[in-house]
């Protein structure tokens, strides 16, 4: 699992780009780390990880597991050891003080807040369904590059996954710097996408119940 | 007054973006409906790393209270011989009395 945010910590660890990130990196449609042939990580070296400094959330929290249900009540569980994990393991401690010893806090935070828009997310596409106003599928539709279409295993399936292009975008049409702080990528990126959905909620708004109805004088 | 342009549809693009979006999240966050997991795809991994075409390699029966975990024993090695022999496999769970079915409690896949 890697969200767009530790996509672009990664990145940065490696001096490159999300987009290149994407391309060298992710698989399942830009939403899993690559794995080589013996089924390790592609960044799991004998030196250790190379992304080590800004590994992804899943990463700091094994061997722990968490959930969250519909509340937000969070519980965690412990995953069998993996024979050929060289991790040190003990029971000592708690696991309050084992998610401050792998730094998860901030991890947690950008996840809640990219929780909050995928929750948005859903509430738009279930308003879209139930009231029957997506246009019938288009025989030749725009192919500019930047649309979402049918994905492929090794291209991500939406391009807000990929953070240096969608703030390289953003920044353009609104005329600002591109933040070169992590933290501030992360921030704008999430406002961007928000002003995204906020557009998409406000057209959907708009578009009447029953457009031949609205059509009428 | 001049004719209103009203939007007539979503396009599909917008759609498209909308749908991918919240799969790609779905996925990569383990965001279901109002919850998140981590390490779950992690740990299928290395599974199938270790024991290629058998995704598990151990089966319990747990007793719960509520949520309280409270005994746990690995389950008769011929049940566990007959999921691991094949992905199709299932074992069924019923209550009896006298002979007579009282209830099904549910149905075991090898596959997961």
């Amino acid at each position: 699992m890697a969200g767009p945010h530790e996509i672009l910590g990664m990145s940065r660890e490696l001096g490159i780009t999300t987009t290149e990130f994407l391309a060298l990196y992710a698989d399942n449609g830009g939403t899993t780390l690559r794995f080589g042939a013996d089924g390790r990580c592609v960044f799991v070296t004998t030196a250790g990880c190379k992304v080590h400094p800004r590994r992804p959330l899943v990463c700091r929290l094994y061997p722990l597991g968490r959930a969250t249900d519909g509340t937000g009540e969070e519980r965690f569980a412990i995953f069998p050891p993996q024979p050929d994990c060289g991790a040190e393991t003990g029971s000592a401690g708690t696991v309050e003080s084992f998610l401050e010893s792998q730094g998860v806090g901030p991890y947690l935070e950008w996840s809640r807040r990219y929780g909050m828009l995928y929750r948005r997310m859903l509430g738009l596409l279930d308003r879209i369904g139930v009231e029957g106003k997506v246009e019938a599928p288009a025989i030749d539709g725009p192919a500019d590059g930047r649309v979402d279409r049918h994905p492929v295993e090794s291209a991500p399936l939406s391009s807000w996954q990929d953070i240096d292009a969608s703030l390289a975008d953003y920044c353009a049409a609104k005329g600002i710097a591109v933040p070169s702080r992590i933290e501030e990528s992360i921030d704008l990126h999430l406002r961007a996408m928000q002003e995204w959905l906020d557009g998409l909620e406000a057209q959907i708004e708009a578009v009447p119940a029953d457009p031949e109805e609205a059509k009428k004088p | 007054m001049g004719n209103k342009k009203v939007p007539e549809t979503v396009s599909r693009r917008d759609v498209l973006r909308l749908a991918g979006t919240a799969a790609a999240f779905c996925a990569s966050f383990g965001f279901l409906h109002g919850s998140q997991v981590g390490g779950v795809v992690q740990d299928k991994h290395t599974q199938e790393h270790k024991a290629p075409g058998m995704r598990w390699e151990q089966a319990e029966i747990r007793w719960y209270s509520g949520n309280t975990l409270l005994h746990s024993s690995a389950i008769p090695a011929k049940v566990m011989k007959h999921l691991q022999s094949d992905v199709n496999a299932t074992v069924e769970v019923k209550l009896f009395r006298s002979g007579q079915l009282l209830r099904n409690l549910g149905t075991i896949e090898a596959k997961h």
